[in-house]
């Protein structure tokens, strides 16, 4: 009922494609069509509870990392494509670090 | 971009500057109401830096913690740019007023870009990171806690010898190599040096809430 009185073009369906990149497993589905209106962030949650894992590297059509804000509908007007690369980012620098220069240690 | 580099994701001394004339054209182009990005020579006047500030970060005011550009509505030829001073925009309760300087400096070491900032009050007065912590947006906060290379470490600025915050470059040159080989399939040649920092950005912004105009990214 809701998406009656929105206009056509607030419930347009975008489809996005899950790449995998590095060491992150393929998905058995990789072509989702999901709503323009939807945040960036619902994307990243959704790969995030797949691949349980909280640390991910999400990112569009190999090029940039978009704000979890931004709507997928404007990522689509951006280049008419969305594919969404997803990769495992291990960080393996932590021990290179001088401890004694940490304030902030997440 | 050397092709060495480019498959290490790193960036020659260089090819930073190059990227970094090419930034600061398509921002200040693209988001002409948005303060400039300017590039401030050492006073060797050989290296220089990538500069950002007086920015409002405050979670009181409608951007909600965000550094957002208002994005390409607004053009400088529309307006007098005197008018454009965001610094002077918020006076409604000055205790809550928070400014951030963002400064994007080479890093050496790790041939990286590397993104050093500081926060202060209406009053000139540095804020701990933990009261910038309170002016970022959730998906920041969430970034920080989440994620192991958004390390913050305190040090002093390679060129004011000052104490800023610095996101550490020790990730940096393998998600960016992840950025530019990520898709062979889409038949892409990789970042150009004069695109590097928008896709460089694109990351680090996340950290401290800078939100970069899609617009931008149209180019990449």
């Amino acid at each position: 009922m809701q998406a009656e009185s929105q206009s056509p073009s607030s419930v347009k369906k975008v489809v996005v494609h899950l790449r995998a990149t590095g060491d992150a497993p393929i998905l058995k589905q990789a072509k989702f069509k999901i709503p323009g209106t939807d945040k960036f962030a619902k994307v990243i949650d959704f790969l995030r509870r797949q691949l349980h894992r909280e640390t991910l590297f999400v990112y569009v059509n190999s090029a940039f990392s978009p704000n979890p804000d931004e709507l997928v509908i404007d990522l689509y007007n951006v280049s008419c494509r969305i594919f969404i690369n997803f990769s495992y980012y291990i960080v393996f620098f932590i021990m290179a670090m001088d401890k004694c220069l940490l304030y902030w240690v997440i | 971009m050397g092709t060495k580099e480019e498959a290490r994701g790193t960036l020659s001394s260089t090819d930073f500057g190059v990227a970094a004339s090419a930034f600061i054209l398509s921002w200040n182009t693209i988001c002409s109401s948005f303060p400039p990005w300017t590039w401030v020579l050492s006073h060797h006047q050989v290296e220089g830096y990538l500069s950002l500030e007086n920015i409002l970060l405050s979670s009181t005011q409608e951007e909600h913690g965000e550094l957002s550009c208002p994005g390409p509505g607004k053009h400088s030829h529309q307006e007098d740019p005197i008018d454009v001073d965001d610094a002077t925009l918020v006076h409604t309760n000055p205790c809550k007023v928070h400014y951030c300087d963002l400064h994007i400096i080479y890093c050496n070491s790790y041939r990286v870009p590397v993104l050093y900032f500081r926060a202060y009050d209406s009053d000139g007065e540095p804020l701990g990171f933990d009261e910038i912590e309170k002016d970022l947006p959730a998906y920041s906060k969430k970034a920080l806690s989440d994620s192991k290379w958004t390390f913050i470490t305190q040090e002093e600025h390679p060129y004011l010898n000052r104490p800023w915050y610095k996101l550490h470059p020790c990730g940096t040159s393998e998600w960016m190599k992840l950025l530019f080989h990520a898709d062979d399939a889409l038949a892409k040649t990789g970042v150009t040096i004069e695109l590097y920092l928008v896709a460089w950005l694109s990351v680090v912004g996340h950290v401290v809430g800078l939100r970069i105009p899609l617009e931008m990214m149209k180019q990449l």
